[in-house]
């Protein structure tokens, strides 16, 4: 069993699941309600990227195997993500007055609307960004490990991403101002903050983010209407393990529950993996029911500790 | 309201949406009677669309149990209803994997039987959960089981699906031999098509005829259960739960007993549509069913019972009616989009304008006996003033 693979694959696979929860968290957060639409906005991105991409493919020389022109189609996929998050916000969200479970059951409608749109325009059928696939890496070829340079780029840009939000949060204004509403909204308003900007910059950010995780979720599989709400439950997952509300517990959660998905091959071998265990010894679960695995995780989080392994308990 | 009121009474006495929703369903089924006077519609596919209708309306009379009466935010939905329609199929159908060849009969207690179970299984772990976390775990739970239901081949044919099940009334005496033993007939339509009705007309007929019985003894329970105490408990924990527990009572407890009562009922729904479809599959269990009853529970009015039933038409009639889109060639969209949009924009609409849904429980929570005595002697005055405001 080629474990160094399947590392390899879950950092892959990681990076696209810490994008989408990162800013499912920011929002749950600070909007207050569990978005449905994330997925979709995710989504949103990709498919935005796809039509940039059919016109600045060409552009530039390439990095990591992929032309410049991709990196214009996914800075193309973030604003667009993040300018449908913020019309929904101002022309959906913000005049309504429904409570929480209200919001959250509006934004499935978003989700069944945006879905609805791609896939009046692209079909529902698969489609692929015009990069042609790469051979594996050469010199990781020996330890077994097959991954592309496609991969590593959405691993460095995933860290450049998070980094990024790392520094905005603790050292800027911006960053501090969404800390404190995060923290409590009300106190924060009376400080002087003005609340309904920084609600807006927290959609820019977290619909960026997820637009981002859907580009790359395109370059990693495929793209298709449902690729994003296919997605959703795992980022939700995600987002619970690690803390709601907690942006560092999603960027943990979303690592963890992104390797966890993909090593469930592992259980079947266990004993050729673990020392002190006998060959032969495995839990007979195929790679069919790792998502399962992954929302059995998630309710057992939610029972044991709701707050998660960042969050903090109330 | 006395039986002796004449009609105009009971017009002035209902509200603006009551008599919107009244005039859009006269209006609907005339458009119905007019389909079929023209050929557009078959009676079998006319009642087809009645027993779906009725299928819908469980499921939301289901979901409203938990969510209209007790504020239980299920998204396992579709799970309850692939439960009943598997446990309905596997021991019914000749090509069942397990035990198949049972009567229907055995086949709905066994999918009454497992809808409890599936109920226990959700809710013990869940519905302790805060209302969005509910949510979200209850939605991942119904993904746990539609991925084991797909992959348990050797329980489940996989996503082969179930072939081989019977008509419900195919053992019983007189039912099993009824669509046959029909005269056939024949209508001429005056100007139109000649309407027939035959075997699978009468077949249809039947299956119909369960379902009314599905949901009339549902709606029955249902609403008693909404007025008896029990009820009045589930609607405390709605609005204030810590309220209920103040109150000295098992709120978790409660929960649980409206959480199994709406999984029967929607395990109800997927016991008809096995016997209605013949065949059923993996994809049955799909997350889009959960939501399509979720948007015919808060179109028809949290807690509504009659909203229930109302939202459940309506959404067979987007599911169903998009379908004629295709008859338009010329319409440059696919239908599929089209509907989930439609789902999207209904959801948007209706939490937008209308939050409490078209028809929010009003008189239903109130016994009716009370309506009466308070309505005898001021009558015919409260009557007068609602006229003379519709004057002003």
């Amino acid at each position: 069993m080629p474990v160094l693979e399947l590392i390899a694959n879950g950092l892959v696979f990681s990076s696209i699941i810490v994008l989408g929860s990162v800013g499912l968290s920011l929002v749950y957060s600070i909007a207050d309600f569990a978005n449905f639409a994330h997925g979709d906005t995710m989504t949103v991105g990709a498919y935005s990227a796809l039509v940039a991409f059919g016109f600045v493919g060409g552009v530039g020389g390439a990095v990591l195997g992929l032309p410049v022109g991709f990196f214009l189609a996914l800075c193309v996929g973030i604003a667009a993500a993040a300018l449908v998050a913020i019309v929904t916000e101002k022309l959906i969200y913000e005049p309504l007055d429904v409570g929480s479970l209200g919001l959250l059951i509006t934004s499935i409608g978003i989700a069944f609307i945006y879905r609805g749109v791609i896939q009046m325009g692209f079909s529902a059928d698969a489609t692929r960004f015009g990069v042609p696939p790469l051979r594996p890496i050469e010199a990781l070829v020996p330890y077994g490990v097959r991954i592309t340079e496609h991969d590593v780029a959405i691993v460095i840009t995933a860290i450049v991403l998070v980094v990024g939000l790392h520094v905005l949060l603790q050292y800027t204004d911006l960053g501090r101002k969404m800390r404190a509403m995060a923290d409590n909204p009300e106190l924060a308003r009376v400080s002087g903050i003005r609340t309904d900007r920084i609600r807006l910059w927290t959609w820019v950010i977290g619909a960026g983010l997820a637009g981002a995780g859907g580009v790359f979720l395109g370059l990693f599989n495929n793209l298709s209407p449902r690729m994003g709400f296919n997605l959703l439950l795992l980022v939700f997952a995600a987002v619970i393990l690690g803390g709601i509300g907690s942006v560092y517990g999603a960027m943990l959660g979303g690592f963890l529950i992104g390797m966890i998905r993909q090593l469930t091959p592992i259980l079947s071998d266990l004993g050729s993996v673990l020392p002190l265990v006998p060959d032969t010894f495995g839990i007979p679960i195929g790679i069919e029911y790792a998502e399962a695995i992954v929302f059995l995780i998630m309710v057992a989080v939610l029972l044991v500790r709701p707050s998660g392994i960042a969050g903090e308990a109330s | 309201m006395t039986t002796s009121q004449d009609t105009g009474g009971y017009w002035s006495g209902l509200t603006v949406a009551e008599r919107g929703v009244t005039a859009a369903i006269a209006a609907f089924v005339g458009l119905l009677f007019l389909g079929l006077l023209t050929g557009v519609l078959t009676p079998t596919y006319f009642l087809f669309l009645v027993g779906l209708s009725g299928m819908y309306a469980l499921l939301s009379l289901g979901l409203n149990a938990q969510w209209g009466y007790t504020g239980l935010i299920n998204f396992s939905v579709a799970a309850f209803f692939g439960v009943g329609a598997y446990g309905a199929a596997l021991l019914s159908a000749s090509g069942s994997p397990l035990a198949g060849g049972f009567d229907p009969i055995f086949g709905l207690l066994a999918a009454l039987g497992m809808a409890v179970v599936l109920a226990l299984v959700i809710g013990v772990p869940t519905l302790r959960l805060r209302a969005d976390y509910l949510a979200i775990a209850s939605l991942g739970l119904a993904e746990v089981v539609r991925i084991v239901v797909k992959n348990k081949q050797d329980w489940t044919n996989g996503t082969a699906g179930i072939r081989g099940i019977p008509g419900f009334f195919e053992n019983w005496p007189v039912l099993s031999t009824f669509p046959d033993a029909m005269p056939g007939l024949q209508i001429h339509v005056p100007a139109g098509p000649v309407i027939e009705l035959g075997a699978p007309f009468y077949g249809m007929l039947l299956n119909v005829a369960l379902v009314f019985a599905f949901v009339g003894v549902s709606y029955a329970i249902l609403a008693r259960a909404h007025r008896s105490p029990w009820g009045r408990v589930l609607r405390t924990i709605r609005s204030d739960e810590d309220l209920a527990r103040a109150l000295g009572k098992n709120t978790y407890s409660f929960k649980m007993q409206a959480f199994v009562l709406g999984s029967l009922v929607m395990a109800l729904a997927g016991v008809f549509y096995a016997h209605l479809n013949l065949y059923v599959q993996p994809g049955d269990l799909d997350p889009i069913t959960t939501f399509y009853v979720w948007v015919a529970v808060i179109l028809g009015g949290s807690g509504s019972t009659r909203g229930a039933v109302f939202g459940g038409v309506v959404v067979v009639t987007i599911r169903q009616g998009t379908r004629f889109l295709n008859e338009f060639a010329w319409l440059p969209v696919d239908v599929a989009p089209l509907r989930l949009l439609a789902i999207g924009v209904i959801i948007v609409l209706v939490m937008r304008f209308r939050p409490e849904g078209v028809l929010p429980p009003q008189k239903e929570l109130i016994w009716p006996g009370s309506v009466d005595e308070a309505a005898t002697t001021p009558d015919s005055a409260v009557n007068q003033s609602t006229r003379g405001d519709g004057d002003e």
